[in-house]
């Protein structure tokens, strides 16, 4: 497991949240969506925050899921250019997809959720099923 | 390291009451292969039922949703066994003599998760996108135990699948092979002695390593977990490196393919004639970027250490992995080695669009497998192996992408191999 320092998580995933607060710093947004949380952090790496995980993490296409976690540095440092490329180029590729106007049931969206969440845990080098274990889910 | 490939051409597949290979048609008493996959714990632990059926091209079939199509081969000569780490004990493979099954192909089959993408068409429209309509089909579709999480499921159904192949894969280990090619690669010094005039190329293959659904393993071990390091292109033909990647049908790279990788099968076409083939070095597609910076300047040390030349750099999956693609390519190139990228667009359905998330103007030799959100409509299939009840949900697809009829208007990315950034499909420049 990366250390909890100086590290914060950018999500819309309450999975992350359920599992994860007890161990990093998290900023949950409620209900927005993929994009959304790809401008919140290109805002923030336009601020001078360091990005530390890759914003299209998955092959889950962004107009297939509608969660997205993604991790920052939590100091103000100097802007990195080729951060912000990444930001930038996220962001144009999330708008290239066209929307599907797919309604999806709860089940569809748990699995979305786990996905982005063990995509997280693969980064932070944490255990995803003991972490679901402790949290007590065990039907996702 | 030198390894002889027997090719026994397989004709026709055919349920049968016995398991044999004869003159060209592979027998299967579909029991006792169920018999063997079902000799492991997982398996036995989280798949509640499996059933076989037979899909072979032309036929109005459609097999969906698709998990992992596998080569069924085995081993006769030399140390170890196929699939080494999983199935086999995990001894060095790439040396002796292998037999393969060729034109025959275990598929797997079965949700996993709620939005579980891969289709293959028999025939018809679909049937030009994917290289599996060619192949003689043995399809597994596996139920899973109630309440069985999907990690647990993935890993059994993966297991399965390579059991699967690994049983029929043995019935041909007494067969004497329609031909037999040779591939040998030399260490460092005597391939540079044998080849002092010809450009030392190597081959840099990026394995898709993020996470559930997303993995690939090399002798057994998640390969999120490795740094960049050496392998020898014909232990790959052993399957020494497998899938667990279940989405983005479109590019991500089968068992199958790794076993039949193009780019091998290409370098080793010209290996002593105009270039000498020196190695292969794998490296990861991480989340993380430190850890994607930590692999591709181990890829570009390694790829020094050896004195290449030259490197082919192929990709797995979309977005993130175009980071990797763009960081491999010009660390290497800073350094004075030649690449060539093999990759895939996601270019929008009219093609306008920027094709990839990232870029650099070092990348200047590029070769597309084609575009990925290009539309397409497949016809109705009389028969559906596996289940359609995900199409509407899984990549390129859309809501009212299956059709009352059973046709289905999707992106290509919904096709099984359409667009392998291997180059292994039907859309390359070729």
């Amino acid at each position: 497991m990366k250390s909890p320092h100086r590290i914060r998580i950018i999500t819309n995933n309450p999975l992350v949240v359920t599992v994860l607060s007890e161990y990093y710093t998290i900023e949950y947004y409620e209900g927005i969506g993929y994009r959304d949380i790809l401008v919140k952090v290109r805002d923030l790496v336009y601020s001078g925050y360091e990005l530390l995980t890759h914003p299209l993490a998955g092959s889950v296409k962004p107009n297939e899921t509608m969660f997205k976690s993604i991790v920052v540095g939590t100091d103000m440092k100097a802007v990195e250019i080729e951060h912000c490329n990444l930001m930038m180029n996220a962001i144009i590729t999330c708008d290239k997809f066209k929307p599907r106007n797919v309604t999806y049931s709860d089940y569809h969206i748990k699995d979305f959720q786990l996905i982005d969440y063990t995509l997280l845990c693969g980064a932070l080098d944490f255990d995803a099923i003991a972490g679901l274990s402790k949290a007590n889910i065990n039907s996702y | 390291m030198k390894l002889e490939l027997g090719f026994i051409k397989i004709n026709d597949v055919q349920f049968s009451n016995e398991c044999a290979v004869k003159d060209g048609i592979l027998y299967v008493n579909p029991e006792d292969v169920k018999a063997f996959v079902y000799d492991n714990d997982d398996v036995k632990s989280y798949i509640k039922s499996i059933n076989f059926d037979i899909a072979k091209p032309g036929e109005s079939v459609r097999i969906t949703p698709v998990k992992d199509v596998i080569e069924p081969r085995v081993k006769v000569e030399g140390p170890g066994g196929i699939f080494p780490g999983v199935i086999a004990k995990v001894d060095t493979v790439g040396s002796g003599r292998t037999h393969v099954l060729k034109g025959a192909a275990i598929v797997t089959a079965g949700k996993i998760v709620g939005f579980q993408e891969g289709i293959i068409d028999m025939s018809g429209e679909g049937a030009k996108y994917t290289p599996f309509s060619k192949t003689l089909n043995l399809v597994m579709v596996a139920e899973p135990v109630e309440g069985t999480k999907q990690h647990d499921y993935e890993r059994a159904v993966r297991f399965a699948g390579l059991r699967a192949a690994t049983f029929v894969g043995a019935l041909g280990k007494d067969v004497e092979p329609d031909e037999v090619k040779s591939f040998e690669t030399y260490g460092i010094m005597e391939g540079a002695k044998l080849f002092p005039e010809l450009p030392r190329v190597g081959y840099v293959h990026m394995l898709q390593t993020q996470g559930l659904l997303h993995d690939t393993y090399v002798y057994g071990v998640d390969a999120k977990r490795i740094v960049a390091t050496l392998i020898n292109p014909t232990e790959t033909m052993d399957g020494a490196i497998l899938s667990g990647n279940c989405v983005s049908a479109t590019d991500k790279n089968t068992t199958y393919h790794h076993l039949n990788n193009p780019v091998v099968a290409e370098l080793f076409e010209e290996h002593g004639k105009s270039l000498n083939y020196v190695c292969n070095i794998i490296t990861n597609e991480n989340v993380y970027l430190a850890d994607k910076q930590r692999g591709s300047d181990w890829a570009a040390k390694l790829a020094k250490l050896l004195d290449l030349d030259a490197v082919i750099i192929s990709e797995e999956g979309f977005g993130n992995p175009d980071a990797d693609l763009i960081m491999n390519c010009t660390k290497q190139e800073k350094q004075g080695i030649k690449t060539v990228l093999i990759t895939d667009e996601y270019a929008g359905c009219d093609g306008k669009s920027q094709s990839l998330a990232d870029s650099d103007p070092l990348a200047d030799a590029v070769v597309t497998a084609g575009n990925a959100n290009m539309e397409v409509v497949l016809p109705p299939m009389d028969k559906v192996i596996g289940m359609l009840d995900y199409v509407d949900y899984c990549s390129g697809g859309h809501a009212g992408s299956l059709r009352p009829d059973g046709s289905i208007e999707a992106e290509l990315q919904i096709i099984t191999g359409a667009t392998n950034e291997m180059g292994f499909n039907c859309m390359s420049a070729r």
